[in-house]
């Protein structure tokens, strides 16, 4: 363990301690409204999020474009489960949601009955968006799809699964999504204490998430999932099956995303198809790219600062918040690969530059691992 | 964050009794707070700013007519940014930080739906303006907008007297058009329609019951070709029609090819429920004209009422300094004479109730309200709709209808699902 | 007492009908409040010189009547001479006389307007009328109405054309229209005989009738009638399925040459240079708003506000021809905009991340925001209007199969765009080099290529490409600040199924992908599920050829 990790450690423990006790406690006294809380639950749950993409890009090299649908899965099995526990305290009064009453259905459809059971939504969470993730990672790592080609595979595979959510055949509200929850374990999602409970265990599950993915990246495993970005085809002759460490990490990545979007859902009350469009993964790219990837503090402060950035601007400069975004990020691309995180690094680079002109510029793009 | 900061700043100051904010809190008594909650930005910005902008122009006229009450307006405007979940942030927002009096705003039924609970938890009030699906009736929303029976319903009647025998229903995948044309169905079977005359086709579930009717494409689809053929070969034999509930987008490619295929208002006209005056300046008007329409109000309604209203607000949109208000090439359309009406309503209730609370508020709205619009008298119902005249209109080609009917006074009714028998064996 | 009286009035209407001329009758009409009585005065026209009746009813429907008041107050219909002058005032002349009355300015006056009831009273005079009209088109239409309106009475009529009649459409239309009117005979031979000659034509409007008249007879107990009519149905569906199918084919060929026109410039920057341009949907966008300001420099001018910076571009307010060429102009002129704002952003941004294929996609995609928003800032966040010229509107029918022009232009326009494209790389020196540096870039450096120069300029011609894909997507659907983001997922697929590298793969997948999207969405009758089962069949195709189609070989072992 070195002096910066040690750094960075004593950092997430305060962070920790701050989301976990603190904000909670201070909300419940009323010193924080509910407002800031609620708003604060769902960065947390974008910044789960985009620690998810970092483990794919920024370790594996693997750009996934189709982040965003994963969330969306667990989302939507939440959000199953939140449905079926409004009951029939919906608009028409009857026990099955409001909008398959209007779809002219009278019972429930088969694949909806077991979502009553809490455990078995949650286990649907994890499970889901790990099959889908399964079965694309497979074929894709199989015929050993790579780069760019991955992108482009992803944000199709991602494209197509929001046109088919959009539809209201699918028995999933179509455009509406899920909305108007009412209770989740018995609690009012609505209420104050609810509302908070769920922010503890959003932070929760970022620190764990945190945890997880350090003690992941420490391992053998993580030295070769390195290597694998750096350079597959030497994994390769070294006598590892590369695709089977991709296949892992992608569906580990999509799980990670699942549990984020199950957390978030019931916190901003409503969940639909536009969650997993092509645009919303490339933004969370944005997160991790500004926060600095190949790290994992780099996309939780990216997560947190861009979206704070967002609430802002869209009120404050509506019309130039998509420039500024854009603007952003092309800045950051080109002067800042190494994101907020590596700015202090890399300002040291640019001195040390300086003061000695013979060593060559350090700008060579390779993430260096913390 | 910054609102954190700001409230405990604020609460110091006022602990500190610091006098500086003291003329701040006597303006608060003489104001009252109204939020705007529409989507300023992102695809559906398109037509919510001009509701907006119609809020804006009536808040400052009646202010300067001495305000609700005594009180005047103090708009709080928050962007929804077309995005569903923040629409929820923000209602919050309104009702929680600013508790604002009332609430006008929302387009898109999921935007309604997505705050639909924020109010009920707040006991807030909601005042929603845009034509929508019904099946829904919330003691915190007063629905300004047209029911089903209010637009769909009132064209089948004036397609029907046209003559007109086959009926090709289509729209976009969303709840509006799928419950509009389900009550369309029901609506043509009780008028006698047979079933193999309506087309877009349909879905049953297992026990052989319709759930679905209709084709649907989704927002941005731009391939209309197919749909085109289809409805070429459906009217070929004359006395056909489209009733359309295509969203504003799709209706450019639509229409393009529509014409282009050789199909006119003349063979097979088209009725579409989602284009108003606002969303016809990006359509191609050469290739609309004729084509039918249905609200409850249209720009060319020849009442002194409605000429002083569109003067007054074009007036308004040269004088104001207001950011981001375009003000060239400006129309009037229903949504935004509903916002418009909205406003006067709850005035006039809240003046009748005497008090800004909503129950009370909501009390003298379904006590039953009536006001002169531009587009003739509303008056409020019990179920938190309205009584309106309805229009049809058929388009021009600068962009505004010709009125040809008028139905006088419709109840706004909601539940309109399985309300309508199919006529048995009719001959 | 009442014939009597309705015979007097009727005498007096056909008295006033033949005394005046249909000129004097539509000039005292137009005045009328009531669209009723309208609609009556102008049925009672049919019969009157038709060429005459054609032009003025024609002129009062497209709002080319106008009415004005004289100075005692009474209302004159005027029209109005093509003599703008620079306070926008015309001569308006009496329809009446012909007289002059005054100049006035178009948009102060009242046009005489028509409603649906006047209109439909308009239609079947004109429907007569054209039936004799020198315009096939018209005359189609004419004859058309008449079937579908089954009415005997204008058996005489028609029976009395097809004699005179010569073109072979407009026979085969007269041929159908009886027979359908027949369906309504008395007797049931005339019935079979119609119900034969209907099955025969396969004519596809009839089938309501027949439908109607199967089940007449069925009611009736008419057997031989009931087997005539469900035998002349039969026929006609296995017609409407080599419609179907034949139409379906075109329909996915024109879409596949949306495809290939949209992804022909990503193949060059993606394929040849291995740029991933996810703003290419802008520089689709750039190319369409160029043909947008053309048109309105075409037409009345155009004003434009971005950031409060105030653009008057002047108005040519051309007409007829003149403006129907605007698209011509606009063709080059959004290949070039387009090019250069490539060429700008190959200089400014790719250039620096030729190493970094990723994160060029990502920077891009930067880009590809803030042009959004310059686009919404500049011409605003509604779609702008773009109306397609005379010749691209219209459609071409061929036993009943429809092509549309605009269709067609589209297809025409792919196959010498690939020509150009092929040529360009084959035969010109650019062409080499451009070839040179994408096979072996530090080889091609070493033999003195500019190979920085070759860059800007193959990123230049992707971009324009794209660009003039904008100029013809601006006629078949929406120009928007988001137009790109509705094709930049089907063109990254084309390209890739087709094989990146190479601009045969890249044909061959759009028309396949084009094909495939329009059958499926034939035989399922849903646009959507269609769409969904290509980007599937997308996904697992590559499990078959990871590399698409044409795999460019190479020994490299990473590409």
């Amino acid at each position: 363990m070195n002096k910066r990790t040690k750094i960075e450690l004593a950092i997430v423990a305060v962070i920790a301690v701050i989301l976990i006790f603190v904000l909670p406690a201070l909300n419940a006294s009323g010193a924080v409204s509910n407002f800031t809380i609620n708003v604060w639950g769902k960065y947390l749950c974008y910044a789960i999020l985009a620690i998810s993409v970092d483990l794919l890009w920024g370790y594996t090299g693997l750009l996934s474009l189709g982040q965003a649908l994963f969330f969306a899965l667990g989302g939507y099995m939440m959000g199953m489960h939140l449905m079926r526990m409004i009951g029939d305290l919906g608009q028409y009064k009857k026990p099955i949601p409001d909008f398959l009453v209007f779809l002219g259905w009278e019972q429930l459809p088969s694949f909806w009955v077991p979502f009553s059971s809490f455990a078995f939504s949650m286990l649907m969470v994890i499970v889901l968006p790990a099959i889908v993730a399964t079965a694309f990672g497979y074929l894709a790592f199989r015929s050993r799809i790579k780069g760019v080609y991955f992108s482009i595979l992803t944000q199709a595979l991602t494209y197509g699964a929001a046109l088919m959510f959009f539809r209201n055949d699918m028995l999933l509200g179509g455009n509406n999504g899920f909305t108007d929850f009412k209770f989740l374990l018995g609690a009012d999602v609505r209420d104050a204490g609810t509302q908070r409970g769920l922010f503890i265990a959003s932070a929760i599950v970022l620190i764990a998430v945190y945890g997880f993915c350090r003690w992941l990246t420490t391992t053998k495993f993580g030295l070769v999932q390195r290597a694998v970005r750096d350079s597959e085809t030497r994994v390769l002759f070294s006598g590892y099956a590369a695709a089977n460490y991709k296949l892992f990490v992608f569906v580990v990545c999509s799980v990670i995303a699942g549990i984020a979007g199950a957390l978030y859902v019931p916190q901003v009350g409503i969940i639909n198809p536009s969650e997993m469009q092509p645009d919303k993964s490339l933004e969370i790219i944005v997160w991790v790219a500004v926060g600095g990837r190949g790290t994992l503090l780099g996309p939780v402060i990216g997560a947190v600062a861009i979206n704070a950035l967002k609430s802002w601007a869209t009120r404050a400069y509506p019309d130039l918040w998509l420039i500024i975004l854009g603007g952003l990020f092309i800045l950051v691309v080109l002067f800042m690969p190494k994101g907020i995180v590596g700015l202090p690094a890399q300002i040291r680079g640019f001195f040390a530059k300086r003061k000695s002109t013979e060593t060559p510029a350090a700008a060579q793009p390779s993430p260096t691992a913390p | 964050m910054i609102n954190k900061l700001t409230k405990s700043l604020g609460a110091l100051a006022l602990a500190a009794g610091i006098s500086t904010i003291a003329p701040q809190g006597a303006n608060a008594q003489d104001t009252v707070k109204v939020g705007v909650l529409h989507s300023l930005s992102g695809p559906m910005a398109i037509s919510e700013t001009s509701l907006r902008d119609v809020l804006l122009f009536t808040f400052d006229e009646i202010n300067a007519e001495g305000g609700v009450a005594g009180k005047k307006i103090e708009p709080v405007i928050v962007d929804g940014a077309s995005n569903w979940p923040l629409f929820a942030e923000k209602a919050k927002q309104l009702l929680e930080q600013d508790k604002c009096a009332v609430v006008f705003g929302c387009w898109t039924s999921v935007s309604r739906k997505s705050v639909l609970p924020v109010f009920e938890k707040n006991n807030g009030l909601l005042f929603y303006p845009v034509q929508y699906e019904g099946e829904e009736e919330s003691k915190n929303v007063f629905y300004t907008a047209e029911a089903v029976n209010q637009q769909a319903t009132p064209s089948i009647d004036y397609l029907l007297a046209q003559g007109k025998k086959k009926f090709y229903l289509l729209g976009s995948d969303y709840v509006y058009p799928q419950t509009t044309n389900l009550v369309l169905l029901e609506y043509l079977l009780s008028k006698g329609v047979p079933l193999e005359n309506i087309g877009g086709g349909f879905k049953k579930d297992e026990s052989g019951k319709i759930i679905s009717a209709g084709k649907y494409t989704p927002f941005g689809h731009t391939d209309y070709q197919q749909i085109i053929a289809e409805i070429k070969q459906f009217s070929a034999g004359g006395k056909a029609c489209v009733v359309s509930t295509l969203n504003g987008d799709t209706n450019v490619p639509f229409f393009k090819e529509y014409a282009a295929a050789g199909l006119t208002a003349e063979k097979c006209p088209v009725v579409s429920f989602s284009i108003s005056e606002d969303e016809f300046r990006a359509l191609p008007a050469k290739q609309l004209v004729g084509q039918l329409g249905c609200w409850t109000y249209f720009q060319s309604i020849k009442t002194p009422a409605n000429k002083k209203f569109v003067d007054d607000f074009q007036g308004w949109l040269k004088a104001t300094t207001v950011d981001g208000v375009k003000k060239e090439g400006r129309v009037t359309c229903s949504p935004m004479v509903l916002s418009y009406n909205g406003v006067y309503l709850w005035k006039a209730a809240v003046e009748k109730a005497g008090s800004f609370e909503v129950d009370k508020v909501r009390e003298a709205l379904q006590a039953g309200i009536s006001f002169d619009g531009p587009g003739g008298k509303v008056t409020s119902q019990k179920n938190m709709h309205l009584t309106k005249n309805v229009f049809i209109g058929e388009t021009k080609a600068d962009g505004q209808f010709k009125i040809l009917k008028e139905y006088k006074n419709v109840f706004g009714e909601p539940w309109l699902k399985g309300t309508f028998k199919p006529k048995t064996a009719a001959k | 007492m009442r014939k009597f009286l309705c015979a007097v009035i009727l005498l007096v209407l056909c008295a006033s009908g033949i005394a005046e001329s249909p000129k004097e009758v539509i000039s005292k009409t137009v005045l009328l409040e009531d669209s009723e009585e309208q609609a009556k005065r102008v049925g009672a026209l049919s019969g009157a010189n038709p060429e005459e009746l054609i032009a003025l009813l024609n002129k009062w429907k497209e709002g080319g009547i106008f009415i004005v008041e004289n100075a005692d107050g009474t209302k004159v219909a005027v029209t109005l001479d093509e003599d703008k002058d620079a306070e926008d005032k015309q001569t308006a002349r009496r329809l009446d006389t012909g007289a002059v009355f005054g100049r006035v300015v178009a948009a102060d006056i009242t046009t005489a307007e028509t409603d649906s009831t006047l209109r439909l009273a308009m239609k079947s005079v004109l429907d007569l009328a054209e039936l004799s009209s020198p315009d096939l088109k018209r005359r189609l239409q004419a004859i058309e109405t008449m079937g579908s309106e089954q009415d005997p009475e204008r058996l005489p009529a028609l029976l009395a054309w097809q004699a005179k009649e010569t073109h072979s459409r407009a026979k085969r239309a007269i041929q159908e229209a009886i027979a359908l009117i027949q369906l309504k005979d008395e007797s049931d031979d005339v019935k079979i005989a119609a119900c034969k000659t209907l099955g025969e034509l396969g004519s596809i409007p009839s089938q309501d009738f027949l439908k109607t008249t199967a089940k007449e007879a069925n009611e009736a107990g008419k057997a031989a009638l009931v087997t005539a009519a469900n035998g002349a149905l039969k026929d006609i569906a296995g017609h409407v399925t080599f419609v179907n199918t034949a139409g379906t084919a075109f329909r996915g060929l024109s879409l596949g040459s949306i495809l290939l026109v949209v992804a022909i410039g990503l193949a060059i920057t993606f394929g040849l240079m291995g740029v991933i341009n996810m703003a290419h949907g802008e520089m689709i966008a750039i190319g369409a708003y160029t043909t947008y300001v053309v048109q309105c420099v075409f037409g009345p001018g155009l004003e434009l506000s971005p950031f409060g910076i105030n653009i008057k571009l002047p108005g040519m307010n051309a007409t007829d021809w003149l403006y129907d060429s605007y698209f011509i102009i606009a063709l080059p002129l959004s290949f070039l905009a387009a090019a250069l704002g490539g060429l700008a952003l190959e200089r400014g941004i790719i250039r620096f991340l030729y190493r970094r294929p990723l994160e060029s996609l990502l920077a891009t995609w930067g880009v590809s925001l803030v042009l959004q928003q310059l686009f919404r800032l500049t011409f605003g966040a509604n779609n702008v209007q773009v109306s397609s010229p005379s010749w691209l509107s219209g459609n071409w029918t061929v036993n009943d199969v429809l092509f549309g022009w605009n269709r067609v232009f589209v297809i025409v326009f792919a196959i010498a765009i690939v020509w150009g494209v092929t040529m360009l790389l084959k035969k010109t020196p650019l062409g080499l080099l451009i070839r040179a540096v994408m096979q072996n870039r530090q080889m091609a450096a070493c033999m003195g290529v500019r190979t920085e120069r070759v860059n800007m300029l193959t990123f230049a011609l992707g971009s324009g490409l794209a660009g003039l894909a904008g100029a013809f997507i601006s006629q078949i659907g929406n120009v928007g600040p988001s137009l790109g983001q509705l094709y930049i997922v089907d063109s990254f697929m084309t390209v890739v199924v087709g094989g990146v590298g190479n601009i045969i793969g890249t044909v061959i997948s759009a028309l396949g992908i084009g094909l495939l999207d329009q059958s499926l969405q034939q035989i399922l009758g849903n646009p959507v599920l269609g769409k969904i089962l290509v980007l599937a069949g997308i996904i697992l195709f590559l499990q078959w050829k990871p590399a698409g189609l044409f795999v460019t070989k190479s020994r490299s072992l990473e590409s």
